[in-house]
């Protein structure tokens, strides 16, 4: 009985705490995202999607640090330069392959993190949110400063670099010129989306484990937390060097499918973005960047496309369509501020409790008539 | 054996010492009050004792070892727990999250042991607070008078030696003091060697739990002892009342 009364408690807990129905949306997702290079084999496509993925990592790993520890940073794009500027850096002088040169910069991005981090954790909320905005912002001038262009390529960049898997593996394989290209384009596919399950999953699984416990504490109350015994300080550093870790990553591994690293991967707009995504899927629930991103690009990059195209020539078309998909993420920003993800979770619990109330009800009934034939 | 030992503590913010050169002991399984009025200090020291504010001078002992200049969370480690005066649940979390979260976690054991062991005692905890039906509530749906227990099972969840609880009977109403006066009663019957210390306005419901009184006034002790002898003493009268009583 006692047993029994527990094993309820236990797994309506851990539906409370580890939301389940999430877990098969995203899996659907996955699904389907295999999927589409078989079903729809466009390049333009495909190339959307690439993007889609890296910078979902980065939003993904963006929520788990502001999401969930509540150190509101805006200067993302700082990791995701120091991971893309890392490998070409390396591949530039040592001529190594990207197995090699990515998880070196992942190296060094993590080990800059720390130094990094402990300074800028020190001073909370919008203050913490400008110091990271404007660290990015400080090292694009540096870099294109003179003395150190031989290193970093200055204006122009560092590129070509090697892709993740050359063209001349898949010529060795008896692939002509084209096909090869088009093998390339499609290894870097599901590269990418393998990266993007794997991080997500690991960063889902830290969210919802006892340290992701301890981070909704730290982001609710920081006094509290320190008066339970936990050390705020350790915890906010290691999210901190684990959100870098995966944000080095998505760089390191962009470059090396764009296959030339500039001042872009610093820019602002990269560290904007996956604020956007985050609260456009939900903030908080790492699946929700995830959902966040591929309705943002597959908005902006096809569907818009598609329903403006036959009204407008192309030149209208790119003035005209970042006004409306502007006004489209603003409203459903407004109308569903949790997140389009928690919006569609929630109505899924909803149902859920409707459902246990009605075979309640049946019991009830049940019983009711029971005691009226006695 | 004493348990706490504070010497000579004094805190000055600027100009105003808002604790002066205070001494006293908390023994082992006694419960002990600081009262005094608005302004003594009470909280003041708190901070102190927990180390959420460093003493300008003065040492703390726990068990012998010096706690002076510890973070709050080293001390919390050491064995010392604290409730806040204005409650300070963790909105998003689930009643029984709040209590999980302060629970210490051991190296090595595996994760869903942990959580299957640690539910039914953070389970319990909640059981003795009154607190179980509201377990998968998140705290912020939970009224006042709830989370004044939950920050008591809180602090409990931390396994601690020395509780220090910071007016939990404030914003009660007779019916949730009396609830709570049992089960920190009942709490102290089932851990008797860990001492209590209480600090609280609503003297009533404080002097019928307590074994000694320590008493503040402008940062100052000016009386210690029994909670009978306190309420018989003319400078603590003064204090309260004014003169010419």
């Amino acid at each position: 009985m006692v047993t029994t009364h527990f094993r309820r408690v236990y797994s309506s807990f851990t539906s409370h705490v580890f939301d389940i129905p999430p877990r098969l949306l995203a899996l659907l997702l996955f699904v389907i995202l295999l999927c589409v290079p078989i079903t729809r084999p466009t390049p333009s496509i495909q190339g959307m999607l690439i993007d889609t993925f890296f910078i979902a990592v980065l939003a993904v790993s963006w929520d788990l640090l502001v999401g969930r520890s509540g150190q509101i940073s805006l200067g993302h794009a700082l990791f995701f330069g120091i991971g893309a500027y890392g490998t070409a850096i390396i591949y530039k002088f040592f001529g190594l392959p990207p197995w090699v040169t990515i998880p070196l910069a992942v190296l060094i991005g993590v080990s800059l993190s720390l130094p990094i981090g402990l300074p800028c954790l020190r001073v909370k909320g919008p203050y913490l949110a400008l110091v990271t905005m404007a660290l990015p912002l400080i090292l694009t001038p540096v870099l294109a400063w003179g003395p150190i262009t031989p290193i970093t390529g200055g204006e122009i960049g560092i590129g070509p670099l090697p892709s993740l898997i050359p063209t001349e593996f898949w010529e060795g394989l008896g692939f002509g010129f084209r096909p090869a290209l088009q093998m390339v384009k499609l290894a870097n596919y599901y590269l990418a989306l393998a990266l993007l399950f794997f991080s997500s999953i690991i960063l889902y699984k830290i969210a919802n484990s006892k340290t992701g416990m301890v981070l909704i504490s730290i982001l609710d109350d920081e006094i509290a937390s320190k008066a339970c015994g936990i050390d705020v300080t350790k915890y906010k550093l290691v999210t901190f060097a684990i959100s870098a870790l995966f944000a080095t990553l998505a760089g390191a591994t962009y470059a090396h499918v764009v296959t030339i690293v500039n001042a872009w991967f610093l820019s602002l707009t990269v560290s904007i973005i996956p604020v956007i995504l985050t609260f456009l899927g939900g903030i908080g629930t790492i699946y929700g960047p995830l959902i966040g991103a591929h309705i943002y690009y597959i908005l902006d990059r096809d569907i818009l496309k598609r329903v403006l195209e036959p009204f407008m020539t192309s030149t209208q078309l790119s003035y005209i369509k970042p006004i409306i998909f502007s006004v489209i993420v603003i409203i459903l920003i407004i109308k569903w501020p949790r997140g389009i993800a928690r919006f569609v979770t929630d109505k899924l619990q909803d149902l859920e409790e409707a459902r246990d109330i009605e075979e309640r009800g049946k019991w009830i009934w049940k019983v009711y008539k029971k005691k009226k034939k006695a | 054996m004493h348990l706490l030992e504070v010497e000579n503590l004094t805190k000055r913010f600027g100009g105003l010492t808002a604790v002066n050169n205070v001494s006293f002991n908390v023994d082992e399984g006694e419960i002990v009050g600081i009262i005094g009025p608005n302004g003594a200090g009470k909280t003041t020291l708190f901070n102190l004792i927990s180390g959420f504010l460093q003493p300008t001078s003065g040492t703390m002992k726990f068990k012998e070892e010096n706690i002076t200049g510890l973070a709050p969370h080293k001390i919390v480690n050491k064995g010392i727990a604290r409730t806040f005066q204005v409650v300070r649940p963790f909105r998003h979390l689930p009643v029984i999250a709040n209590v999980m979260v302060s629970m210490k976690s051991p190296r090595g054991a595996r994760k869903i042991e942990w959580l299957k062991t640690h539910e039914r005692k953070a389970l319990d905890l909640l059981e003795d607070v009154g607190l179980s039906e509201l377990m998968l509530e998140p705290a912020e749906n939970v009224g006042h008078g709830d989370l004044k227990r939950l920050e008591m099972a809180r602090a409990l969840a931390t396994e601690p030696d020395l509780l220090m609880l910071d007016e939990p009977f404030g914003g009660l109403n007779p019916l949730e003091t009396d609830f709570l006066t049992k089960s920190i009663l009942r709490m102290h019957l089932d851990e008797p060697s860990r001492g209590i210390v209480i600090v609280e306005h609503k003297l009533y419901a404080l002097m019928k739990i307590v074994q000694r009184v320590i008493v503040l006034h402008q940062g100052e002790k000016i009386a210690e002892g029994k909670p009978e002898e306190i309420a018989k003493n003319k400078r603590v009268i003064e204090v309260y009342m004014g003169k010419g009583m």
